[in-house]
């Protein structure tokens, strides 16, 4: 690597603030030109592997089958709250096929969440996992499950979060039901002095509801064991995290566990953590000598790996007449499921407008259900169906335009830290916006249309860190027949990594993108990288390709200039040759460089520069919705949604395109249909599978137009990248539900906004 | 309007049965005896399977419960069908059976008997794309791919019922397949192109 | 799924002389889950569809159409007579599930399927499952029945089942080797008959056919489907409708609903009001607003009845324009 430096550097990832000293390059690299003057950067390409994508041969971890695989299986408790007296695994054991049975019983204590094992005797939600069995086949193993006997103490359950904070609750740890047992809270200004001042006030409560990642391809593992080394094929978002928890649990070094993940079905944040399956199957395969493959079903998905946590929050905010927002509070809980996670939702609430006065108090709870996991932005998307529902019905109370209060309202620094953002173009995302959904066709009065078909317009803004950060590296393999092999600690979700990582390279070293191969997401490989979650990839990993390119491009003037004993600084890189500034005729091509000095592959590094200090990186961004409501069945249909973002610079428009479109088309299934029902009476999940849980179909998807208001961020790194993923779903719902406030008349104030609560919502009103 | 209070009664049948909770209903169904397979009790089931599978004739003995994407994964390991649901309720392992989409997860194998079978690998040519699979490279019509080679399928059906379909025709064709990344806008786009380019 | 043995049928009568522990399979989209789900543990699985005779579709001018249950929704939207004279079917084809679950599934399959819900297909010994306690009373209900309840509240799964009765269509059972015909009406039953079966096949009974007469001049007919998802997705309610007007009045009519019942349901008081009724919007409206009116919603699917009657009050006004 080239000279570096150890310095303090932020970095947000998902919802946390991790302040790190980070070993970053000491020279930057001059900020590219806007996109218009780059070649293959910003461009229309496709993803370099759509090929083994659409031909089938794109081997997923679903896919992967050693010679002499065994298959796994989790048994999983049925009970929501319990206490396990006895396991009998004899008639599973004795079974023809079955392999070996772990249970709590026959395996180390394995430490996992808080105060739990990997198998805990203490069953805290449905769905927990109680044993694993390894068979010759699946359908033996699954057979195998029913024959394991249990005797459990079952014990009062909740799984309601507002009745989990009371003191008569049943405890679902020993130290109550608050996750870590006070509330999160923060204070700016004088709340009650603002409310005092204010002319108008509006004090509602919104709840949201818990939705579920449902990637396609399950959660699996494949583990292999060679001696003392094991190999794990993982569907995750995270193999460095996947490898650090894979060795903790079985106390082997990390250098003795690969994780490997080519290509992935999808994660959405379900898969950023290390499961307790990849565990499972690793135990397993060391029992039975066998490789063994792990693969959770629909079922399991739906009860285990993860979830948005609900949301029940109590807004009130003030206004003076000309739109200055004056105070705002925010009293939220939310459930974590049975083990610690984070259900906070404030930070939109926090920071997204100006206002002096800010109260903030909320819960995190514990009930008897999975356990949530960071998806596609935690707690922004909640929190902005929230708050953007409220300021709709503030500014319709002082007669103004819901739009002119938000841009009354703009923050021009963050208003948490007090400090200035990088880049902040939410203005030019707002009037571009407004002006591509036609914002003055809008009701001016809500609900005032007539007919069985009402329309209206509504808008939702959009706050995400997104900056990314160190530490991220790359590897950069230059072979002598100029061709390129790019190694990056990410992971591909679907995202569009390979292809941007690709055309990055490509850029610096103006060599054409069939020449260059990436290869992500093997921990024996790649250099470490961050997970791929908090939209952190591209920013993070974009820059530190940047820079292994560029240092590849200088190493190989060093060369050419001691080849052709020239001076450097007479010298100019274009398309794999250096040549004199000075005598264009002394020329030579990369290749002739290598020959010269003997070498068949050159090899960089980079890394991602820290991030500018004093400073706060955001996305922006608004979204903008023209629905329909049918007012005799309550059915809304979304019929064009306007994305007007600020991410930095774009990489690749085709694939930013396309994540826009699922980040828009989640939050329609957010806003109107997804939903994880239990059932009060049992503690029990109803929606198991993907028709009681209703994903967006084709059919439901409306006519979506992006816009990117920003170049390059020359602050943040040197391709000036900011991430897309979370950004494009946060504000989508919030939209929807101002969309059908301004076209109704009537705020729907719980998600998902299901025709039964419109169609109720509407009756009740007229 | 009211809901009326309804006698708990009318939904109790027994009334001496049991409570309403967990207690009841939660157990490990034990197996019943006869359910518990003697040794050799799959090769007793095996049954025969004649079918073309991508133009090749196969058969094989399977097990009767064998499902179609079992069958197309694990036996001939054409890994290209996906599974993810399990129930037909997604469309990820959708195949061509006589050039008609079906869910091959929801199906018996053996009800594919003497039928034409097309999976994803059956509409390359060697190591060539053809059309509809160029569109969707073209068109970025995916993003993480586990749910693309169903809507590759899905999308090649409709194309095989009519080379020319309207925009509607398509986006009903394809309302069997769910793409959880939603890159639908792009999914239609390149089934739109894929049927634009049909002669 | 479980092990289990496959006999194609050879014949109607040894198919219907299985054993109990063997069933009968259709196009099975819906058996599959069964098994998979473990509601169904059968040892045997005999498949019909060796039976080629079932497959046909027939019309006779005059008769009829008769449906083979064996046809596939996909053959029955397709078939040329059933476009051109029975429309309101293929509009009803066009809502089932998918397409590629439409290429399989069969008629006779979707009129005996096994309803959805969400505790009878889950891990609930329920009444439908020969336990003591429906699940949906005071639990999770939303999209459970409104009227025809008790002891248990399922709704029926099938939008075939909701035309047909509109056009008052017959079955024909095979049953103890001879061929009995029952009008589509006397077919479905609610639990109160009994909770663990929709309809009065006895094992071993078979639906061989389906007789549609024809429908009458003038008449008009529609099917409504309200689902929460645009595609792929079970009635929330549905209507099925057969009018006759004769300008001013209504000369005759059925309708039918789904997805509010246990069956399909025929509002007998709202029915007998028909003949008769004047067509203006506003008698139309009223006539709209007595639907139902013996429902007895639960906590959280009183918006089922408004929902029938706003689609009701709209589809009675479309049919009675010209």
């Amino acid at each position: 690597m080239a000279n570096t430096k150890f310095i303090k550097s932020e970095f947000f990832f998902e919802e946390d603030v991790r302040e790190s000293v980070a070993e970053v390059p000491v020279d930057k690299h001059q900020p590219w030109p806007e996109n218009e003057k780059l070649k293959v950067v910003g461009k229309e390409i496709p993803r370099i592997d759509g090929y083994d994508k659409t031909s089938g041969t794109a081997l997923y971890t679903f896919d992967i089958n050693l010679p002499h695989m065994a298959h796994a299986k989790i048994l999983r408790s049925v009970w929501p709250h319990a206490r396990i007296k006895s396991i009998d695994t004899t008639q599973a054991e004795n079974l023809p096929g079955v392999l070996a049975v772990i249970t709590h019983k026959n395996i180390p204590e394995i430490k996992w969440f808080e105060d739990s094992f990997l198998f805990d005797t203490k069953i805290r939600y449905e769905g927990e996992e109680i044993a694993g069995i390894a068979a010759e086949t699946e359908e033996i193993a699954e057979k195998a499950l029913k024959l394991i006997k249990i005797e459990v103490e079952e014990l009062d359950f909740t799984v309601d979060p507002g009745q989990a904070m009371k003191e008569t609750a049943p405890k679902i740890h020993e130290g109550g039901n608050i996750v870590g047992g006070n509330p999160f809270t923060y204070e700016r200004g004088n709340f009650e002095e603002g409310i005092k001042n204010a002319d108008a006030i509006i004090e509602e409560t919104y709840s949201t509801q818990v939705v579920v990642h449902n990637p396609t391809e399950p959660h699996c593992s494949v583990a292999n064991w060679d001696g003392d080394k094991l190999t794990v094929w993982d569907s995750t978002q995270a193999i460095f995290t996947v490898r650090g928890v894979v060795s903790r649990a079985l106390n082997i070094p990390e250098n003795n566990v690969r994780v490997i993940k080519k290509y992935m079905g999808g994660g959405f944040g379900s898969k950023l953590a290390g499961g307790k399956y990849t565990v499972i199957a690793a135990l397993l395969a060391k029992k039975t000598g066998r490789p063994v493959r792990l693969t959770l079903d629909r079922r399991e998905m739906n009860l285990a790996v993860g979830n948005r946590p609900d949301s029940v929050q109590s807004l009130k905010l003030g206004a003076k007449k000309d739109g200055t927002l004056t105070a705002m509070s925010h009293y939220a809980y939310g459930s974590s499921g049975a083990y610690q996670s984070g259900a906070g939702c404030s930070w939109p609430f926090r920071t997204v407008y100006q206002c002096p006065n800010v109260k903030v108090e909320e819960y995190t709870v514990y009930i008897n259900a999975g356990p949530g996991r960071p998806f596609r932005a935690p707690g922004h998307v909640q929190g902005t169906f929230a708050m953007d529902s409220a300021i709709d019905l503030l500014a319709g109370r002082i007669n103004m335009d819901p739009l002119e209060f938000r841009l009354k309202n703009y923050a021009e620094k963050d208003q948490v830290y007090n400090i200035p953002y990088t880049s902040k173009k939410l203005r030019e995302a707002y009037e571009a916006g407004a002006k591509a959904i036609g914002w003055e066709k809008r009701n001016k009065q809500p609900g005032v249309g007539t007919g069985r078909y009402k329309t209206g317009i509504g808008m939702g803004t959009q706050i995400w860190w997104g900056g990314g950060g160190p530490p991220a590296y790359v590897t950069l393999k230059l072979n002598r027949d100029y061709s390129v092999e790019v190694l990056a600690g990410s992971q591909d979700l679907g995202t569009g990594t390979y292809t941007f990582v690709a055309q990055v390279a490509s850029e610096v070293l103006e060599i054409p993108m069939e020449r260059i191969s990436v290869i992500l997401g093997d921990t024996g490989v790649v250099p470490y990288g961050p997970p791929s979650g908090g939209s952190v990839t591209s920013p993070s990993i974009s820059p530190a390709v940047r820079d292994a390119a560029e240092q590849m491009k200088q190493k190989l003037m060093k060369a050419a200039a001691a080849v052709l004993s020239l001076k450097e600084n007479d010298l100019v890189y274009k398309n794999g040759t250096v040549s004199s500034k000075s005598d264009p005729s002394k020329s030579i091509f990369l290749s002739d460089i290598m020959g010269k000095i003997n070498e068949p592959v050159l090899v960089t590094t980079g890394a991602r520069e820290a991030n500018p200090e004093g400073y706060m990186i955001q996305t922006f961004g608004a979204q903008f919705a023209d629905v329909e409501v049918d007012t005799l069945t309550g059915k809304v249909r979304v019929k064009k949604i306007v994305a007007a973002h600020d991410i930095g610079r774009v990489l690749n428009r085709t694939l930013l395109e396309n994540q826009f479109h699922g980040g828009i088309i989640q939050g329609i299934g957010f806003a109107l249909m997804e939903e994880r029902i239990i059932d009060g009476n049992t503690g029990k999940v109803l929606t198991t599978n993907l028709h009681d849980y209703k994903l967006p179909l084709i059919t439901d998807m409306p006519e979506i137009e992006v816009i990117i208001v920003s170049e390059g961020d020359p602050m943040i790194s040197n391709t000036g990248v900011k991430g897309i993923g979370e950004p494009a779903h946060i504000p989508t719902a919030a939209a929807i539900a101002n969309a059908i406030f301004n076209a109704t008349g009537v705020q729907i104030k719980s998600t998902p906004m299901t025709p039964d609560k419109v169609l109720m919502a509407l009756s009740q009103n007229s | 309007m009211k809901s009326k209070d309804i006698s708990r009664r009318k939904f109790i049948k027994n009334l001496g049965g049991g409570v309403i909770g967990a207690g009841v209903v939660l157990s490990h169904k034990p197996l019943k005896a006869e359910d518990q397979p003697a040794k050799d009790e799959n090769k007793q089931n095996l049954a025969r399977l004649n079918l073309t599978v991508n133009g090749k004739k196969v058969s094989l003995d399977i097990e009767p419960q064998t499902t179609l994407a079992q069958m197309l994964r694990e036996k001939l390991k054409l890994t290209g069908t996906k599974v993810v649901c399990n129930h037909g309720e997604c469309g990820a392992c959708t195949v061509l059976l006589d050039g008609r989409p079906v869910y091959s997860c929801h199906m018996l194998a053996l009800d594919a008997e003497g039928k034409e079978v097309i999976t994803i690998e059956g509409l390359m040519e060697g190591e060539k794309l053809q059309p509809i699979q160029e569109a969707f490279v073209k068109h970025d019509g995916l993003q993480c791919g586990f749910c693309t080679p169903g809507q590759i399928m899905a999308a090649q059906g409709i194309l095989n019922k009519n080379p020319r379909p309207d925009r509607l025709e398509i986006m009903e064709g394809m309302s069997g397949n769910i793409c959880r990344c939603a890159a639908y806008p792009k999914i239609l786009e390149s089934a739109i192109a894929a049927a634009e380019k049909a002669e | 799924m479980k092990n289990f043995k496959y006999i194609p049928a050879e014949s109607l009568e040894k198919a219907s002389q299985k054993k109990d522990d063997s069933v009968l399979m259709a196009g099975g989209t819906d058996l599959l889950g069964m098994i998979k789900d473990d509601l169904l543990t059968p040892e045997t699985v005999i498949n019909l569809k060796s039976l080629k005779e079932l497959k046909n579709i027939r019309y006779n001018a005059g008769k009829g159409l008769e449906i083979g249950a064996l046809a596939t929704i996909t053959e029955l939207a397709e078939n040329s007579d059933v476009q051109k004279r029975f429309p309101v079917l293929v509009q009803t084809c066009k809502e089932i599930a998918s397409p590629q679950l439409r290429n399989v599934g069969t008629v006779g399959g979707n009129l005996c399927q096994r309803p959805r819900c969400w505790y009878y297909r889950g891990e609930f010994n329920c009444l439908r499952k020969g336990g003591d306690t429906c699940f949906a009373v005071d639990g999770e209900n939303k999209f459970h029945c409104v009227v025809g309840g008790g002891p248990c509240y399922i709704v029926h799964p099938s939008d075939l089942a909701v035309s047909l009765l509109a056009l008052d269509a017959s079955l024909e059972i095979f049953s103890n080797g001879k061929l009995k015909t029952v009008p589509i009406d006397d077919f479905f039953i609610l639990p109160e008959q009994n909770e663990t079966k929709e309809n009065i096949l006895e094992p071993g009974e078979i639906v061989t056919k389906i007789i549609v007469p024809e429908i009458p001049a003038g008449s008009k007919c529609a099917f409504i489907k309200f689902k929460e998802r645009a595609s792929w997705d079970f009635a929330v309610v549905s209507l099925g409708i057969l009018l006759n007007t004769n300008g001013s009045t209504i000369k005759n009519g059925r309708i039918v609903f789904g997805g509010v019942a246990p069956r399909p349901w025929i509002d007998t008081a709202l029915n007998t009001k028909l003949t008769g009724a004047a067509t203006d919007e506003k008698n139309l409206k009223s006539l709209a607003d007595s639907a139902l009116l013996e429902a007895e919603p639960m906590s959280k699917n009183d918006y089922k009845i408004i929902l029938v009657r706003n689609l009701l009050k709209q589809a009675l006004i479309d049919l009675s324009k010209n």
